[in-house]
This record gives structure tokens, sequence and C-alpha cells, in this order.
């Protein structure tokens, strides 16, 4: 039997944890993202890469509703997230972080990653002003989560430093665990390497490692190849707000036009 | 028609002082970003300079007005380079904004001093005898008037367009860091900026001063109206605010025509808020949209002083056991009376904390609430002779009621326009408070009110009232301490730090910020019944705007988001002038000093100040026991 096109995106959608259909957005006369169409798959890595200024990151703002889109439809789980508000995307366990580290001022490593805790507890305001046994409890568990993630990036030490006290890679780390801590269905992360050293981005690449074996799909978007390479299991290249290649990173790698439009550039500024 | 142009004649006086007085803020806003409440308080300083000398010294007007204006800006630019230019690299903007309320309540204050609190008259500059044209009579006064605010916007738009020093202004108001690296002084820009609106105010000042009566806290008003006229033409606008200001003084003085003057404030007020909804960048401001994904103020929060939970428990413990045996060893009715109201300003200061300490929500109306909750059980006690608690509990339904109308306007605003909003609120019950003459009794306030009472109980003495207040406050403070401690705590500090950030991970920002208003609003509402069923009476002065000033002041001198914080500040500024009676010239004065001091030396405040010595003290006792089990480990 032949399916039809539509078919085919419907069956898609459903392995899809997040599919993307025909994102467009024009900035005056510049299409700043062209048609873009990909999936995010269960249990996957999946990177968005493309030189500066291709529009990863508006195809980010776009799947958060942070920028309206123009045309095209974003599916999470299914649900199309036309016009919904940021606190209800993430309600539905589309977790993202931000290209500057967006820890909160003013709280402790420790304060901050219990925030992420936020979305999975239940308890009201008002049974934690009456101390009741179910609000202490809650409070303990999300807690002792809490220490636990800060000893998976190995920030424990620091639990108690202010958060905008910590070095740009610890902020980056602490940003990442605490959307962890959420337990998001799937974990967006915008240029986490970005401001990264070397060996920060190793123990980035570690962290993301370890969340892929905990069963969060991660969606991508990167500037740095080797990380993009180390740890993604497909990768959507992205230039001029369009999609030139999609693979695995091997093909990519490979990819005749990817090498011209992206590697070869970079190659170029390298040698 | 004649009555009809006299009028608009009048008010295009007044919209011209405003205009000018907006003006300053327009520009200290495009320099800084920041909001320079102060300048009202200079307006008024000029002016009665000029009365001191050119009234009481005899100098002739001539020498008088001008050095009462340079010696204004002398000493706006001095206050101006030791605080607002400092404060300026430290502070959010609307904690700036408050630093200069502080800055606006020590300049009345310092007035209050040299002047005392009668009213001056100022004779006209060109004598009493207007000029008339046909059957309209003018004023000589408001041909000074249009002269030097028409002056005023001349000098200032070539300074600004035409000069280089107005492009360092111009750049610094576009991005003061690049302005840094391209060899602007930031600072120095800021503080020409300051010395400019100072200069500008102090004009306003002595050029008004004949047209009205002064009185040392007549500042609020240029502050306030200049504010407002910033606002509803646009405060990044300089030809906003000039619209603004006219408009402003139109309105306010056909409304006292036609409708009633008790209530052309709040005509202005009701104006400002449609504003603020509709077009909350101004009739001519536009401005454009910020990028959203990256943090736009970057100023560090304060870090909050906590005290270790072993150390908290103790201290509660130990304090609450002190402020019980209080009574029974202070006899003097005076010290306990102003101990019980400090008890029932803490009240609305845990709930201020939670919306600004915790929520990072300014609030510059709370004793809004207070007014609405006192002279709600205040009626419907003494015309009803309902009982307390039920009165207390309608007080509380039309706060609340109140406060969801407010809260249409202030949940999408932030920072200076929340500040706005809020003062406007407050200054509108302020307004009502005096001209609902049958509810309030007006001005001269509500006689008669019971005792507090429960059950036929009455606690009609200060020292029953001092428990009851103690009590609610523990209980309260309990309550609010445990949902601090937790995530609610947690979310809401998320939101003050960086809203997107929290909507990110699933926090509900509208849903939390509405929740910390509503508990800071049921209890200022409770504060104001209590402390009108305290004093058996409720006078508009007594729950103002200057109540809610005092109150800010005293959450930042005692230590935000620290809900504790606010008890060091109520007692220090309540109990000083009743234990000092012969300083109570001096309350004004130092409630606005210690704010500003406060935002700029002690950043977590007399708390924090505390928790630092305790927490010291107990390591210090830590280190003493270790060396003596070392010393008996040796010995061993």
């Amino acid at each position: 039997m032949v399916m039809t096109e539509d078919q085919v995106n419907a069956s898609a959608e459903l392995a899809a944890v997040l599919s993307v259909r025909h994102l467009t957005k024009v900035f005056g006369g510049l299409k700043a993202v062209n048609d873009v169409s990909f999936d995010a798959a269960p249990n996957q890595v999946t990177a968005m890469i493309g030189p500066n200024g291709a529009g990863k990151t508006t195809v980010f703002n776009l799947i958060t509703n942070i920028l309206s889109k123009d045309a095209g439809q974003v599916r999470f789980l299914g649900r199309d997230l036309a016009r919904m508000p940021a606190v209800k995307i993430a309600g539905l366990g589309l977790i993202r972080t931000f290209q500057s580290a967006r820890v909160f001022p003013g709280m402790t490593a420790i304060e901050n990653v219990m925030v992420g805790g936020h979305r999975l507890s239940p308890r009201s305001g008002a049974s934690q002003t009456l101390w009741l046994r179910g609000a202490r409890h809650e409070e303990r568990r999300i807690l002792n989560r809490a220490e636990e993630m800060l000893e998976l990036v190995g920030l424990a030490p620091f639990r108690n430093t202010h958060a905008t006290e910590l070095p740009m890679g610890a902020q980056k780390l602490l940003e990442v665990v605490r959307a962890l801590m959420a337990q998001p269905k799937l974990l967006c992360l915008d240029e986490p390497a970005a401001g990264l050293n070397d060996t920060e981005t190793q123990e980035l690449a570690n962290l993301l490692r370890a969340v892929r074996t905990l069963g969060v799909p991660v969606l991508l978007v990167e500037h740095n190849m080797s990380l993009v390479m180390n740890v993604a299991d497909s990768v959507v290249v992205i230039d001029s707000g369009a999609i030139i290649a999609t693979g695995t990173p091997t093909e990519i790698q490979n990819d005749s036009r990817v090498i011209e439009a992206y590697l070869g550039r970079e190659g170029h500024a390298a040698s | 028609m004649l009555e009809f142009l006299q009028i608009c004649i009048g008010g295009l006086v007044v919209g011209a002082i405003y205009a000018a007085i907006a003006l300053g803020f327009s520009l200290v806003f495009r320099v800084t970003g920041a909001i320079n409440l102060s300048q009202g308080g200079f307006a008024i300083i000029a002016a009665m300079i000029g009365y001191t000398l050119g009234v009481s010294f005899g100098w002739p007007l001539w020498v008088a007005i001008p050095a009462a204006v340079a010696a204004t800006v002398a000493i706006g630019t001095m206050i101006g380079a030791f605080t607002f230019v400092p404060a300026l690299g430290r502070l959010s903007n609307a904690n700036v904004l408050m630093l200069t309320a502080g800055l606006l309540t020590a300049i009345e204050g310092a007035a209050l001093i040299v002047w005392g609190s009668q009213p001056y008259a100022m004779p006209p500059f060109s004598g009493e005898e207007p000029l008339v044209f046909g059957a309209v009579r003018v004023p000589t006064q408001a041909f000074w008037v249009f002269g030097a605010t028409a002056l005023c916007i001349a000098a200032l738009w070539f300074l600004i367009a035409r000069t280089k020093l107005g492009k360092g202004l111009r750049a610094c108001a576009e991005n003061p860091t690049a302005a840094g690296l391209m060899g602007i002084d930031v600072a120095q820009m800021t503080l020409l900026s300051f010395a400019l609106a100072t200069l500008i105010a102090a004009i306003a000042g002595v050029i008004v001063a004949p047209t009205t009566s002064l009185q040392f806290d007549t500042g609020r008003l240029f502050t306030i109206s200049g504010f407002v006229a910033a606002a509803i033409g646009g405060i990044a606008s300089f030809p906003g605010a000039i619209i603004g200001g006219i408009f402003l003084g139109l309105a306010t003085q056909l409304a006292t025509a036609y409708i009633s003057s008790l209530f052309s404030t709040a005509i202005a007020l009701l104006i400002l808020l449609a504003v603020l909804i509709w077009r909350p960048s101004g009739l001519v401001g536009g401005g454009a949209g910020k990028r959203q994904d990256t943090r736009d103020e970057v100023k560090a929060v304060g870090h909050a002083a906590r005290l270790p939970p072993n150390l908290a428990w103790l201290f509660a413990a130990i304090a609450l056991a002190a402020a019980a045996l209080v009574p029974l060893v202070v006899t003097d009715n005076g010290i306990l009376s102003g101990l019980v109201i400090a008890l029932i300003l803490f009240m609305t200061l845990m709930g201020l904390d939670v919306l600004m300490g915790y929520a990072g929500q300014v609030s510059l109306g709370q004793a809004g609430f207070m007014a609405i909750g006192g002279y709600t059980s205040g009626y419907l006690s003494t015309n009803y002779e309902l009982s307390a608690v039920l009165s207390i509990l309608a007080g509380i339904g039309v706060s609340l009621l109140c406060a969801l109308v407010l809260s249409v306007v202030t949940l999408r605003l932030r920072g200076l326009y929340l500040a706005l909003a809020t003062l406007a609120f407050g200054l509108l019950v302020d307004s009502c408070a005096v001209g609902f003459l049958d509810i309030t009794g007006g001005p001269s306030g509500l006689v008669g009110i019971p005792s507090f009472a429960v059950a036929g109980f009455e606690f009609a003495t200060p020292r029953a009232m001092y428990y009851v207040v103690l009590a609610l406050d523990a209980i309260i403070m309990v309550g609010l301490a445990g949902a601090m401690r937790s995530g609610f705590g947690r979310a809401l500090k998320a939101i003050r730090s960086d809203q997107m950030a929290a909507a990110a991970l699933g926090i509900n920002t509208v849903r939390y910020k509405l929740a910390a208003f509503m508990i800071s609003v049921t209890l200022a509402s409770i504060a104001g019944s209590l402390y009108a069923f305290f004093f058996n009476f409720l006078s508009p002065e007594m729950v103002g705007t200057g109540r809610s000033l005092e109150l800010v002041a005293m959450l930042i001198v005692g230590g935000e988001s620290t809900l504790v914080g606010g008890l060091f500040g109520a007692l220090l500024l309540t109990l000083l002038p009743t234990a000092f009676q012969p300083l109570a010239v001096y309350k004004t004065f130092a409630s606005g000093a210690l704010l500003v001091a406060s935002f700029l030396y002690l950043p977590q405040g007399l708390y924090g100040a505390f928790v630092r010595m305790a927490v010291w003290l107990a390591r210090q006792r830590g280190k003493a026991k270790k060396s003596a089990t070392k010393t008996t480990a040796r010995a061993l």
C-alpha cells in the first residue's frame, strides 16, 4: 500500500516527540526561517547546526512561541503548540534553556535547581503555609533530588554559592540540570556550549550522554561542531533559514552540500 | 465661555509647570533609564530659599531668585553625586526609583526642620495687578511661567540636539556601555542629567511659587504631577512630557471648576491608569520592542540575609518570649502604643515583603489598602454596629475587590510603570478618603470607631491590643515563613529575578504575582482595620501616600525578602520618634535619609547586619568549643 505524504507525516509525528512542519518567519523582507520541517525522535539527541545567523535560535524561539511564526506548525507529543503561552508549553514537558545562561540571581545554586522541581510539585502554597506534613515531605524530596542533580555535574561543593558568582561554565551546567530537574519530556538547549572552554564542553558532552541514558530526548541548537558530532544521534543542518541536510553525524560530515556550505567555510577559516 | 477661557489660562499655567518637571523626568530617564522622584523636592527647596532671601532677608527679587536657583542646583548636584550616581551602578532601576523617593522624603524632612510646617506666600515678580485682555484677566506671573518654561524647553532642546555634550547625553541614553567604551564619562553624564533636571525643577519651583502656597511637603505634589504628566505623554519623549504636562494641567483645572475640587486629582489619576492600560508607553512615546530571550536587566538582585535554620528557630523563640514579657516591664502607655503601631505596621510589612522583597513587585501604594480596610471596617462598625471581626473581613473583601481591579493594570506592568500605577492607586485612595465626606469624614477623619472586641471582650488598652497584634503577627509570620521557604517562595524569587526563565520552567508568573499581591493586600487591609480600632479614629494622612513611602523605607531599612526585616524597620522608625518626642520633627528626614543610606551602604538592611553578627558569634563559640576539645585531647 502506498501512503500519501500526509499519512507519512502523520505516522512520523506519532513516533516523534516534536515535529516541526513548514516553519516560516519573515523579518522585514528577510526570510529568517524558510519552510523548515524536522522531527525530534524519542530517546535521541537531535542537533540543529548551522553557521552564524543561519536562523537556529529563531527556529528555537518559534518552537517555544517566544517569537510568533508567520506560517507552519509545531506539534509536541501530538499537541499543536500554536498560540500556547510559554508556561503552558513548559507544563507539557517541553523545557528549554537560554543562550545566555539565565540562572536566577539572588538565589544559591541549590535553590536554582530546586526551582526546576516546581513543575512536578503538586502541593499548594496553602499547605506550605500551614507546614503540612505533605508539603514538608515534598520539600525534602525536591531538596534531595536537587542535590543529586548538583552531584551529577560536580557542583555539589558549590551548593550554597550564589549562582551568579559561579563561573560561566558552571552557570550553564546549572541551567541544564535545573531544566532536567523539571523532568522534561523534551529538553531543548539553546547553544549550551557557547562561552565554555574545552574542559567545560567535555563536561557538557558527558552530561548530555547521561541525559540520553536517562531516556530524556534532547533538541540541541549548537555551534560547536565537535560537541554535536560527539553526542548527536541525528543532525539537522540549517543555512540561510532553510534546511540543507539531515542525517546522522557521519552522513552529515560526508554530505557535499554541508561541507560546502558549512564545514568548507569553517575549514577555510581554520586553515 | 469667558469663565472657560479663564480656567484654561489657569490650566495652562499649572500645565506649564507640570511640563517643566516632566521634562526633568524625561531627561533623567532617557540618560539613565531610571526615574528621579526627588525633583519636586528641589522645586520646593528653591522656592523656600527664594522666599527666605527675597522676603525674610529683603534681597531684591532679581538677586534672590537666581541665587535660590543656583544654591538649589549646587545642593542637588552634591546630593546626586553622592546618592543617585553611585546607586545607578548597583541597584535595579526600580530600586533607584525608591531611593529617589527616599531622597524626596529626606528633602521634605529637611524643609520641615528648616522652615517648619507653616505655609508661605511668595509675592508675584511683577506686582499683583493682572493684565486685562478684553474681559479675560491674566495674572502677570503667568507670563513668567510661560516664558521660563519655553526658555527651559528651548535651551534643553539646543543642548541635546546641537551640542557635543548633548550628543554624549544621547549616547548614554542609547547604550551606556558602548558610550563608556567610546570614551564618554557615563557617570559624569548621569550627574549632568541629574543637575539639569534639578535646575529645571528649581526654576519651575521659584517661578510657580507666587501662584500657590508653599509648604514643606508641596514638593511631593510637584513630583507626582510631573511624574503623572511624563507618564501620560510618554516618559521617554520630550514632546510627550510637554503635551502630558499641559494636558494634565488643563484636565485638573477644568475638573476642579466643573466637577469638584475634591476629585480633581482623582480624575488625573484615572486618566493615568487608563493610559497605562491602553498605551503603557504614553500618548506620544513609542520605542522599539526589546529582545526577549536575553536578560535586559543585568544588575544583580541582592542576596538576602539568612539565618541557619537552627539559629532562626532559637532567635524566633527568644524574640517571641521577650516580646510577650515587654508589657510587664514597659508601663509607659506612650511607648506601649508605639509598640502596638510598630506591630500593626509590621503586619503590612510582611505582606509588602512577599510582594516586593520576594516577588519583586514594587508597590508605592500599599497604605491605600490599609485605608480601604480601615475605613470599611470603621464605617461598618460605627454606623451598623457590625462586630469587629466581621467588619475586618468585610474590609478584606472590599480591599481584594479593589486589588483585583487594580491588578488588571498592574499585572501587565513592571518596574517603574508598576511603581507609577501603584503610586497612582494610593493617591486615588487618598483623594477618595478626603472626598467621600459621608463615609470617611473627609480630611478631619472618621471618629468614634469602637475598640477591637471579640465576643463581648473589649481590647481597649494598649496592653490588650499589644497581645492581640503580637499573636496575629506571630501566626502570620510562621505561615508565611512556611510558604517562603518552600516552592511558593522559590517561585516568587524566580519571578523576581527572571520572569521569562521562570515561565520556561512552568511557573505560572501571572498566578503567582497575583497571589503575592492578594496576600499583601489582605495583610494591609487587616492592619488598616486594627489601626482604626486601636486609635478609635482614622484620618486620610494616617494611611496616605506618606505612609506608603514610609512603609517602603521601613522594609528597605529593615531588610528585604527576609519577612522579619520589616520588624526592625518598623520598630526603629516608630519608636525613635515616640521615645524622643523633641526629635519628632526629624522623623521625616530620618526615614528618608535612612532609606537612602540603607540602599547604598546596608543592602541587606538592619536584619542583614544582625544575621552577620549572629553567625559570627555562633562561629566564635564553635571555634572556642573546638579549641577547648583540642586542648583536652592534647592534655590526655
